[in-house]
């Protein structure tokens, strides 16, 4: 990417001002530019439920990960997050208006792609909803019940059961059944409650 | 496409034009509020003292209202 169309992407995403596309488009330029560096980053956690629900759920920062082992060094992006006139560094920036947090390798469990949204600046990758589902129902019940994090998982289940993203139950039921969740019955029971609230079948219902 | 609402579905393989995401967030965002209240953004997280200091006390920028999405 020429330093025009850096420069002109960086005054968009600083002007935005609704959170969900500045986040989004941010995403995408860094991606853009990560990734001609030969490193694809991946949108996680409240960002990525945000990008796939619209659930007015994030906050101003934007979660990435690099969705491989290899990621860039500190003087690699230091030059890449100094083009977009970031401050601080090397795993925290304040850039455009917002703060990039870079978390390190991705941790996902299903075996779906990550889901792909072509962006204006280059695709984004956004982590896997069987593994945010699955998450999500955990945090909800880890500590007590979360209202917050049970609010969260409801919007989430209730993008999926009415079509606004799809999801793989057969991949949510494997994950839910693993040692590191092992939550496969709470999993099935809130997806049926906010079926029965939206008078729809729960497609995650036991056998 | 979601064939109830033919509201633009972000898919499993492939992927989904930034005309259709943008298409479906209103769909997105009032289906969520179908079940639980509007805006659920945290009250706190280790974040705050970054975030209220860019965003004048806020966590973040306003989200936009559901009808003007």
């Amino acid at each position: 990417m020429d330093s025009e169309k850096i420069k002109s992407a960086l005054a968009d995403v600083t002007a935005e001002q609704d959170p969900t596309l500045k986040s989004a488009k941010l995403a995408s330029l860094c991606s853009a530019l990560w990734l001609e560096r030969g490193v694809e980053l991946v949108v996680v956690g409240g960002s990525a439920i945000e990008i796939l629900t619209e659930g007015a759920y994030a906050s101003g920062d934007l979660d990435m990960c690099h969705a491989t082992k290899a990621s860039l060094s500190v003087a690699e992006r230091k030059e890449i997050m100094g083009l977009l006139d970031a401050k601080g560094g090397p795993r925290n920036w304040q850039v455009a208006g917002m703060y990039l947090d870079l978390l390190g390798p991705v941790e996902s469990f299903a075996r779906t792609p990550y889901r792909r949204v072509e962006a204006p600046y280059g695709s984004i990758l956004v982590m896997k909803p069987e593994d945010l589902l699955v998450e999500r129902v955990l945090m909800t019940f880890y500590l007590g019940e979360s209202q917050m994090a049970l609010d969260c998982a409801k919007k989430f289940i209730s993008v999926i059961l009415t079509g606004g993203m799809a999801v793989n139950w057969s991949e949510v039921r494997r994950l839910a059944n693993l040692p590191e969740y092992r939550n496969l019955p709470q999993c099935e029971k809130l997806v049926k409650e906010v079926a029965d609230e939206l008078k729809i079948k729960s497609p995650l219902h036991s056998n | 496409m979601n064939s109830k609402s033919k509201v633009p579905c972000i898919p499993i393989e492939g992927s989904i034009s930034w005309e259709d995401w943008l298409k479906g967030r209103r769909f997105r965002r009032e289906m969520g509020n179908r079940v639980a209240p509007e805006n659920i953004r945290r009250k706190t997280s280790s974040s705050d003292r970054r975030l209220k200091k860019l965003f004048n006390g806020e966590r973040g920028l306003p989200f936009t209202p559901t009808e003007k999405l």
